[in-house]
């Protein structure tokens, strides 16, 4: 599986919605997206549940949001989490 | 359109509910422009108390209150987690309400007639407590509140006692009920709508919009968690004081103190961003907080020295310059994001980027034409000649506003028709 990074921490709002959505709209099987995050971006996971995408969302011991996305049903995304 | 309350594209509402009402309030900002302007030019028959009757309404409803409800349909169900349902349909009657309301009010101030009083009170009456007590229902009903959502909750139980006592003001000037109370109710109904209503939204927002926007650090917990409902009862207090014939000054140089609080450690957080960019948002809410000190240190002054003018002359248009730029800051902050939003959303992928919507740039210049505007009206105080600039900057600040607004909304409209849509 091919990892697309994106790294928000210091992003204003709205840009790591911006960046997440364009990467979602392009993503194919064999990608997942990783992006990290100091909010929880809710909208994001939202869309991603209306589109019927696979999420997975956690939070490490620094409170850094970890949130992965895929369009693959068969990711297992918790073997592919860094927390 | 932020990330705390889980909002799904089922509950945002449609992106002209919110448009439509930026289109009305710049609108009625032009409009304000232009009668200003007719009064310095003697064609519009005023004498001094309708002419300042007039322009605070222009500005409090047709300009502000028009922003703030377009923001609040937006944000309540994203800062709060509330769900307005049929926002399309509800908006509509709040917007037509307001604009035919407010016209009658103020031909009522113009013209002394009792039947456009009667007829303000009923239809702004209706419009105004339509949406804000659907609102305020909404939050009461929310569990968990943050600081924002309780400092809305504030902020909206001051809207609705400010047009309670507004139509009480309506209905006894045009001779309907007696007017025993109504110098105190007047300052009551001000009180209420420019502290309650007007600042403590700013606040409530920005304690959510400020740290997401401009990464900077979090609102001291002390102050997020408190101040809105501190003010609140502070300005309870008042009231009870006004009619109880003690002094006000007191509380309300403690409330004046606590804004100057607010603002400056909102100026410190705007400089404590962890990327600093050259934003013209972050300029309008740096000049709207210098603004708000400027403003309340005036109210300190004239209560220390027991002078009137021109300090609380100059408080209150430094107050307007407050309240402007930070609506003018959130405009050119959700406008580009909704348009984007929802077409990208909508599979649209031709939607225009968000600097494609409203160019940062043009927001820059709006920036300076907004500042001369603001520093023209302080300084014709003591330089009356200049006076004339000031509708001119007011018709030109609100003309690009509203420029921009329908340029956007052109743009929203060309990509659905024209560019293709996309499943994904």
């Amino acid at each position: 599986m091919i990892k697309i990074p994106l790294d928000a921490r210091d992003m204003e709002h709205p840009i790591p919605l911006q960046l997440a959505l364009k990467h979602l709209q392009s993503m194919t099987q064999e990608e997942y997206l990783y992006m990290i995050h100091r909010k929880n971006p809710i909208p994001l996971i939202e869309l991603a549940k209306e589109k019927e995408f696979v999420y997975l969302v956690e939070q490490d011991k620094y409170e850094i949001w970890h949130i992965l996305i895929s369009k693959n049903q068969n990711i297992k995304l918790e073997e592919l989490i860094d927390v | 359109m932020f990330n705390q309350g889980g909002l799904s594209m089922e509950q945002a509402p449609p992106v002209m509910v919110v448009l439509r009402f930026f289109v009305t309030a710049s609108i009625f900002g032009v409009l304000l422009g232009v009668y200003i302007m007719g009064d310095i030019m003697g064609v519009v028959p005023t004498n001094e108390y309708s002419l300042s009757v007039i322009i605070v309404h222009l500005l409090a409803l047709g300009v502000m209150a028009s922003f703030m409800f377009g923001a609040l349909f937006q944000m309540l169900p994203v800062i709060a987690g509330v769900v307005i349902k049929m926002p399309t349909k509800k908006s509509m009657v709040t917007n037509i309400l307001l604009v035919v309301g407010l016209m009658a009010q103020l031909f009522a101030f113009q013209t002394s007639s009792s039947i456009l009083y009667l007829t303000a009170s009923i239809l702004l009456g209706a419009g105004l407590l339509h949406a804000s007590t659907l609102m305020l229902k909404e939050l009461i009903d929310v569990k968990d509140h943050s600081s924002s959502s309780r400092g809305m909750l504030f902020a909206l139980g001051s809207f609705v006692i400010a047009i309670i006592l507004g139509v009480y003001m309506l209905l006894t000037l045009g001779g309907y009920i007696d007017g025993n109370l109504f110098s105190d109710i007047k300052i009551a109904h001000y009180s209420f709508a420019l502290f309650g209503w007007i600042t403590l939204l700013i606040i409530s927002v920005s304690f959510q919009v400020v740290e997401m926007f401009y990464v900077t650090p979090k609102y001291p917990t002390v102050m997020s968690q408190y101040l809105t409902g501190a003010i609140f009862s502070l300005l309870v207090l008042k009231v009870v004081a006004l009619f109880s014939g003690l002094g006000s000054s007191i509380l309300d140089s403690l409330i004046a103190l606590l804004f100057i609080i607010y603002a400056g450690v909102t100026i410190h957080r705007l400089y404590k961003r962890r990327r600093p960019t050259s934003d013209a948002t972050v300029w309008f809410w740096r000049f709207g907080m210098a603004m708000l000190i400027l403003s309340m240190s005036m109210i300190l002054v004239s209560n220390l020295t027991g002078t009137k003018e021109p300090f609380i002359y100059i408080s209150q248009i430094s107050f307007i310059g407050f309240a402007l730029s930070i609506v003018f800051a959130m405009v050119y902050k959700i406008v580009p994001f909704l348009v984007w939003f929802h077409l990208s959303n909508q599979g649209y992928m031709e939607a225009p980027m968000m600097f494609d919507v409203i160019h940062p740039k043009r927001a820059k210049v709006h920036f300076w034409i907004h500042i001369s505007m603001i520093l023209t009206w302080i300084l014709s105080i003591p330089f009356i000649n200049i006076i004339i600039l000031l509708p001119i900057l007011m018709i030109i600040s609100f003309s690009w506003l509203l420029y921009h607004l329908v340029m956007a909304i052109k743009k929203y409209n060309y990509t659905q028709k024209f560019t293709e849509k996309i499943e994904w």
